[in-house]
């Protein structure tokens, strides 16, 4: 077969390169298909990565060769870790981006990859033989023929904003949309539906009364996500937080009708982890007043994001209820804001792989599988990458399952339940997120990285040194001992000793590197450790005896996970299901019996009876 | 987990009624094809073939495959989805006493269908959504039922009080997570998860009822497993004779714990409702007769695990006051009565020498001063009876354990919340805790704990 290239990527935002450079990255030759090759993973919405639950995605990335965080290391502006109080596992690293430079920095990584060809288009057709892809048709009739497919296509997939009771065909503002490529899976027989997301007004930062607002330093020493990236010091440039007020309410209120979300414009269903403005008042009458944190859009300009100023109002509306807000009485906006409503392709017609179950080599990515956010795209942009290249070289898939990374935990999600808002992550949702940290992503991940070519020998090699490294410490921080009467404040959690470990030191509540830092010097050869070194040797030293723990709990769900069922299974055969029960299986085609048992509204029954079938057949297979 | 055959399509049948003399037995067949076997086989008493409707129970003539008149009967038919076992089900009632079952039996099995398995019905019942874990543990001790209060107990656990009870308890402890995972995920956010304060204290109240419910578990235990009474005394102080005339004076039971093989002398006798398991501590055999230490030893473990002690001695023996002065250090007095034999043949009117222990003076040989101690034994047991009222009794071993290891989560949680550590730890326990409820009601699916339950039920139920 003659192709153009081995693999197309439809879509260059965050998903779509990701996937891009992975199969590069595996020595396969790739397109992307956008409409302007300028435009690279563009932030669309808040300029930041990473947040809770999402920085621990960014980090499992970065573990598996990804783009996104060497290229928010690079760009950034300003750097937190969110959740300090809240112990290791959940720190989570949020970083604002220059959102003109993060979007450039890939463009130009881009352009250095030999293997990678930027296709300026619009996507028009999913071309196929029999029930396999071969590529894309444009909207021009142009063919390109591939191997394989990844969808990344966003909220252009059918797109339509809505400002107040107008409604514009985009995909972003000023962007047009993809409607062809829609109609193009329908003809292909996929199920679509529909979802909302959207998006603030952005404020000329010159024209907001800073001293009016609250200033949201960054943290010192800076810290950066990707492992790549080499420790650089700047000045950071701070946030803002402000308010509404009263008066706020009262106009938004007064303006409900007006607002396409309960005007029954819209009827899709938003984030509730991420309600508009009109919708905070709606829901929660009885609070008076929002937080509004002022993030800048980069350091050459002036341009404001009002984080949690979302809004579908008419412009008019936008403008007179966003001069309610604490020091921005006299803001100019720059765009208004709008909800958004896209296509997305409910998840049971994806496999764990990504691929779809309709087309094979056919794989989506980011909020066509009804997910939203950067990090959740890029997670998922790299898998179906990864997965796609595999696919043409007809190995097995590259699967992780929920105990491994976040990334198992969503693909999980993802393929066992239908979402009824845009899926995104929370650590919350991880059973074991003890064991998933961002420490930890190069020890959970870095192997595949290796096996599937992501990674540079040399960085394993190196890892593998700090690996060692650190087992060292740890081994050290066992033994090495200081006195009870040298500890200062700590010394009265040991009144009986005369001396502790260092390790006890660390398994203390709120004890860590910083606090025994003075009692190191004794410590042999500790002292010439990296501080990554001594932090990685400390927290797993704190979650050892809770990760022990979960060994056994773990064990159990990966013995289910391994019972394997296989793609051609069928559930008319199994007798004794309940309807219900067949139809979610039928529907979602668990990959294993754990999963089987994950999948909404099934029970214990239902998968006893499975259970039971699926041995049956498996020797009447064998 | 034994193996068992994949029961899904087959019709399966059992004798349903337990064995030895009844006015009637009772068979059961589920399965695709249990309506069509059962047909098969009915006619009215002109010889007609009938065929059952959904729920009327019909008067039939048991008919064997050549036409053989078998048994006069009744039967029933339950549609799919609408039965005990979830499938579609015939229930017929014959004759008591073994022959007449026996015989339909196999008349049904040559038409089809196949024995079922230990626990098969049940099994089904709870592969097809009719019942929660909680409840088919709730079955397997209904059929050890072997007393009144027994069999309360264990209907109260069917009705679903009890597992109902139980996902309230979970359900506060996922309210209390959901606080704590809040101030982990949304720390940002203008919401107020619970304080610390508040935190301990919403874990302290599931503590609290969770204890309560442990609490049941003594009560609960004697209610599954009976009530065990251990004789005991010094050589020839009259314990088999007492042993033998409450035998003969109470309702003697069989056995109903299977396969229990002891070896000391144990029976079975109802006192006022409840099952009495007596022990004879006279009885302990041992092996060659001649390790006196080991008897001593077997009778100690029993006095132990009893939960009433009938300590006997002697009043003939010049020596008793002394003897008994001494045993007594050894005895449990909390679960131990004292009783004064042999008053028939002692010359001296004697007054008891303890005010540690109640005593009832009696002669096993005449009967003399049984009532009494009927009447005490009753009132102990009663003692330390459960409310059965609510239901709510902890009577399984697993479930026991899994409510003291949530238990334990939970305060574990409270006190890493307490000492300010990360709250993703206190969430941690919290979700152990979640998990030990979990396997109560079987909301996580284990194997093993499925093996273990289908394992214990008897046939055919």
């Amino acid at each position: 077969m003659s192709v153009d290239f081995d693999l197309i990527v439809i879509g260059g935002g965050h998903a779509g390169v990701e996937a891009a450079l992975a199969a590069v990255r595996m020595g396969r030759s790739t397109a992307i298909v956008t409409m302007d090759p300028e435009r690279l993973a563009l932030m669309s919405c808040n300029p930041a990565i990473g947040g809770i639950g999402k920085s621990q995605l960014v980090k499992e990335v970065d573990a598996l060769g990804g783009i996104m965080g060497e290229a928010i290391d690079a760009t950034g502006i300003q750097f937190r870790r969110l959740n300090l109080s809240r112990g290791a596992a959940v720190w989570s690293t949020r970083a604002q981006a220059d959102r003109r430079f993060y979007n450039q920095y890939i463009v130009d990584y881009c352009k250095r990859q030999n293997k990678l060809t930027i296709v300026e288009g619009l996507a028009g057709l999913i071309m196929h033989e029999q029930d396999r892809v071969i590529g894309v048709r444009l909207e021009d009739g142009t063919p390109v023929r591939s191997r394989a497919v990844v969808v990344a296509t966003g909220t252009f997939l059918g797109g339509l904003i809505h400002i107040g009771e107008k409604k514009i065909k985009a995909g972003r503002f000023g962007e047009p949309a993809a409607y062809r490529l829609s109609d193009s899976f329908r003809e292909l027989g996929f199920e679509l539906g529909r979802l909302k997301t959207g998006t603030p007004p952005r404020l000329d930062g010159d024209t907001i009364d800073w001293s009016r607002c609250e200033l949201q330093p960054g943290e010192d020493p800076i810290p950066f996500f990707s492992y790549r990236s080499a420790y650089r010091q700047f000045e950071q440039t701070p946030c803002y937080l402000t308010s509404t007020t009263a008066r706020t309410k009262e106009i938004i209120v007064a303006n409900y009708r007006r607002s396409p979300i309960f005007s029954g414009q819209i009827t899709s269903s938003g984030p509730r982890y991420c309600p508009s403005i009109e919708d905070k008042f709606f829901r929660f009458a009885d609070k008076s007043t929002h937080h509004v944190f002022l993030e800048p859009e980069g350091n050459g300009t002036s341009e404001v994001y009002p984080n949690g100023f979302s809004t579908a109002l008419p412009e008019d509306v936008q403008a007179e209820a966003i001069r309610t807000v604490v020091g921005l009485e006299n803001v100019r906006i720059t765009r208004p804001g709008y909800a958004v409503e896209y296509d997305y392709c409910p998840t049971y017609q994806i496999k764990q792989s990504l691929e779809t179950r309709r087309l094979s080599g056919l794989f989506f990515a980011g909020q066509i599988n009804g997910t939203s956010g950067y990090e959740e795209a890029a997670a998922q942009g790299i898998m179906a990458g990864i997965n796609a290249v595999l696919f043409i070289e007809q190995a097995e898939p590259f699967l992780l399952d929920r105990s491994e990374a976040y990334i198992g935990v969503m693909i999980d999600d993802l393929t066992t339940r239908s979402t009824t808002e845009p899926y995104r992550m929370f650590t919350s949702r991880s059973e074991y997120r003890l064991a998933l940290r961002e420490d930890n992503a190069r020890d959970r991940l870095f192997g595949y990285a290796r096996k599937y070519g992501l990674i540079p020998d040399a960085d394993f090699h190196a890892f593998k040194a700090t690996q060692q490294a650190t087992t060292e410490t740890i081994k050290r921080f066992s033994k090495a001992r200081v006195r009870v009467s040298e500890l200062g404040g700590l010394a009265d959690r040991f009144t009986k000793f005369e001396s502790v470990t260092i390790e006890t030191l660390l398994k203390q509540p709120n004890v860590g590197i910083p606090e025994i830092l003075p009692h190191l010097k004794s410590v042999e050869s500790v002292t010439s450790s990296s501080p990554e070194i001594l932090e990685r040797a400390a927290i797993t030293i704190k979650y050892q005896g809770y990760i022990d723990k979960q060994a056994r709990e773990i064990a159990q769900f990966k013995k289910l996970e391994h019972e394997r069922i296989p793609e051609e299974f069928s559930y008319q055969v199994v007798t004794g299901l309940r309807n219900e029960a067949r139809e979610k299986f039928a529907r979602y085609r668990p990959g294993s019996i754990g999963q089987a048992g994950r999948i909404e509204g099934i029970t214990p029954g239902d998968v006893a009876v499975l259970s039971v079938h699926l041995k049956r057949f498996k020797s009447a297979v064998a | 987990m034994r193996e068992r055959s994949a029961p899904l399509d087959d019709t399966i049948v059992a004798i349903i009624t337990p064995p030895g003399e009844g006015g009637i037995a009772a068979l059961r067949l589920a399965g695709p094809d249990a309506l069509a076997i059962a047909n098969q086989h009915l006619r009215s008493r002109a010889g007609e073939p009938i065929a059952l409707d959904p729920f009327h129970l019909r008067y039939a003539i048991f008919h064997s495959s050549n036409g053989q008149n078998i048994d006069e009967v009744t039967a029933v038919s339950m549609p799919h989805g609408h039965s005990y076992t979830g499938l579609e089900q015939v229930e017929i009632f014959c004759h008591g006493g073994r022959m007449a079952a026996r015989l339909i039996l196999e008349e049904l099995m040559s038409s089809g269908a196949r024995a079922a398995e230990p626990g098969e019905f049940t099994r089904l019942a709870f592969i097809n959504g009719r019942i929660d874990l909680a409840r088919a543990e709730a079955v397997a001790e209904l059929i050890a039922a072997n007393s009144h209060a027994s069999f309360r107990a264990s209907r109260e656990h069917l009705l679903g009080a009890y597992s109902e009870h139980v996902a309230e308890l979970r359900d506060q402890i996922v309210r209390v997570t959901s606080e704590v995972e809040a101030s982990i995920d949304f720390p940002e956010e203008e919401i107020s998860p619970a304080s610390q304060a508040e935190v301990t204290h919403q874990i302290e109240s599931v503590v609290d009822r969770i204890d309560q419910l442990l609490q049941t578990y003594q009560g609960g235990r004697i209610i599954a497993e009976g009530f065990s009474v251990a004789i005991s005394g010094r050589p020839n102080a009259g314990k088999s004779s007492l042993f033998n005339l409450l035998l003969r004076k109470e309702r003697a039971l069989v056995n109903p714990i299977a396969g229990t093989t002891r070896d000391y002398l144990s029976e079975w006798i109802e006192l006022d409702g409840y099952a009495v398991n007596l022990i004879d501590t006279a009885g302990i055999r041992i092996k060659g007769g001649k390790i006196e230490a080991l008897g001593i030893e077997r009778a100690r473990k029993i006095i132990k695990d009893a939960d009433l002690v009938l300590w006997m001695c002697d009043l003939t023996r010049r020596s008793w006051r002394k003897e008994l002065e001494a045993d007594l250090k050894n005895l449990p007095s909390e679960k131990t009565i004292l009783l004064l034999n042999k008053i028939d043949l002692a010359k001296e009117k004697s007054e008891t020498s303890t005010d540690v222990v109640p005593f009832i003076r009696l002669s096993a040989r005449t009967g003399a001063g049984l009532g009494e101690l009927t009447g005490c034994l009753s009132r102990e047991i009663h003692k330390r009876m459960p409310d059965l009222t609510s239901g709510l009794v902890v009577t399984s071993a697993r479930h026991k354990q899994k409510l003291g290891g949530a238990v334990k989560a939970l305060r574990s949680a409270r006190i890493k919340n307490q000492r300010g550590e990360s709250p993703e730890l206190v969430a941690f326990e919290l979700r152990q805790a979640t998990l030990c409820l979990d396997e109560i009601t079987g909301k996580v699916y284990t194997e093993e704990i499925l093996g273990r339950i289908f394992g214990k039920f008897c046939i055919g139920k």
